[in-house]
């Protein structure tokens, strides 16, 4: 499954739009395979902070372990919000 | 005080649309003029106090002055509609405008760091006071691009009041400071997490950027490559939060 964050927007940056992301996709992550993969894809959000990633990436983390591969993470507060909540991983 | 002729009268301002333009009461203008902070014209039988619009344009241009004011005032109103986000979607908007506006200015690697911490601390305001706040809700958001600074305020209950729900023994809003910027800490108990200044400060330590940040009689001063936190005890206390970010080396 391939997740286009840009499809939730391109500044990323609230608790409250991180929630309502991960809920509007609930039904979606309903229908992941057991072996497949979740890629989540960093292309064109231009923003993106730990209040967002806080209430989107660590949940799915936790719910689907290893299943969950980033990419496209070049841009810089991308970057920057992963370094932080790896650190708590 | 100045004296002037009747003749420039159609430039002047009156104390209420001064005061409603620089988002303080007709009381703090008064306390400016007779300060010479912001020096008024005294016209007409009874000496009404006037103001030169180019005067208050010029003073808007000090934003972060303006937001400082507004957020350590007594005594004070909502501020400028123009920097005014009362709700959280207005902020989101104003943020992607100032997004756009900075994208045009310098490089994007810039624009999204900038943009995230002034999202993060923006929001953090509203995340700690939903519900709470004790007069006037929302914050205070505007940007210089010609001095590149962007500045944003709260009238919230500041960091200690929020992180003592969860760290009863915090006695100063320098450790509630030291503990925001260093721990992964939330004062929104049961959740966990809180990593919002901890991620600006590590932004800021590897940027050419500069973080000014005061909350209750505590501020600190952050840089591109500091190690130790800089926290010092201020003479004014402000309730809630004050920073103001700084990329002035980029130019």
């Amino acid at each position: 499954m391939n997740i286009e964050l840009k499809k939730f927007g391109t500044t990323l940056v609230s608790r409250p739009a991180g929630k309502e992301a991960w809920l509007a996709f609930q039904p979606v992550l309903k229908g992941v395979l057991p072996d497949e993969k979740i890629i989540v894809n960093f292309d064109g959000v231009v923003v993106l902070t730990p209040s967002w990633a806080d209430e989107f990436l660590t949940p799915l983390r936790n719910n689907f372990k290893e299943k969950v591969e980033l990419i496209n993470t070049n841009n810089s507060s991308v970057k920057a919000t992963l370094s932080i909540l790896n650190q708590n991983f | 005080m100045h004296r002037f002729t009747y003749t420039t009268m159609h430039k002047l301002l009156s104390i209420g649309q001064a005061a409603k333009l620089l988002g303080v009461s007709i009381d703090t203008l008064r306390r400016w003029d007779s300060a010479g902070r912001l020096r008024s014209i005294r016209t007409g039988m009874r000496g009404h106090r006037f103001y030169n619009r180019s005067d208050i344009d010029q003073y808007l241009q000090e934003i972060d002055l303006v937001a400082l004011n507004w957020a350590k005032s007594t005594n004070v109103t909502e501020p400028n509609p123009d920097v005014y986000c009362q709700t959280r979607d207005v902020f989101q908007a104003r943020l992607e405008k100032f997004q756009s506006t900075l994208s045009k200015n310098v490089p994007i690697e810039v624009v999204s760091l900038i943009t995230a911490v002034a999202g993060e601390i923006g929001n953090n305001s509203f995340d700690h006071n939903l519900g709470s706040w004790p007069d006037i809700s929302g914050i205070f958001f505007s940007y210089n691009m010609r001095n590149r600074k962007v500045v944003l305020a709260d009238r919230g209950q500041g960091i200690l009041t929020t992180l003592k729900r969860v760290r009863p023994e915090l006695a100063s809003s320098s450790e509630a400071l030291k503990v925001a910027f260093t721990e992964t800490i939330s004062g929104r108990y049961p959740e966990t997490r809180g990593n919002g200044l901890k991620f600006v400060k590590a932004i800021i330590v590897k940027n050419p950027f500069s973080l000014y940040f005061q909350t209750g009689d505590a501020q600190l001063s952050l840089k591109k490559d500091d190690v130790e936190l800089n926290i010092k005890q201020t003479d004014t206390i402000i309730n809630g939060c004050f920073a103001l970010i700084s990329f002035e080396e980029l130019l």
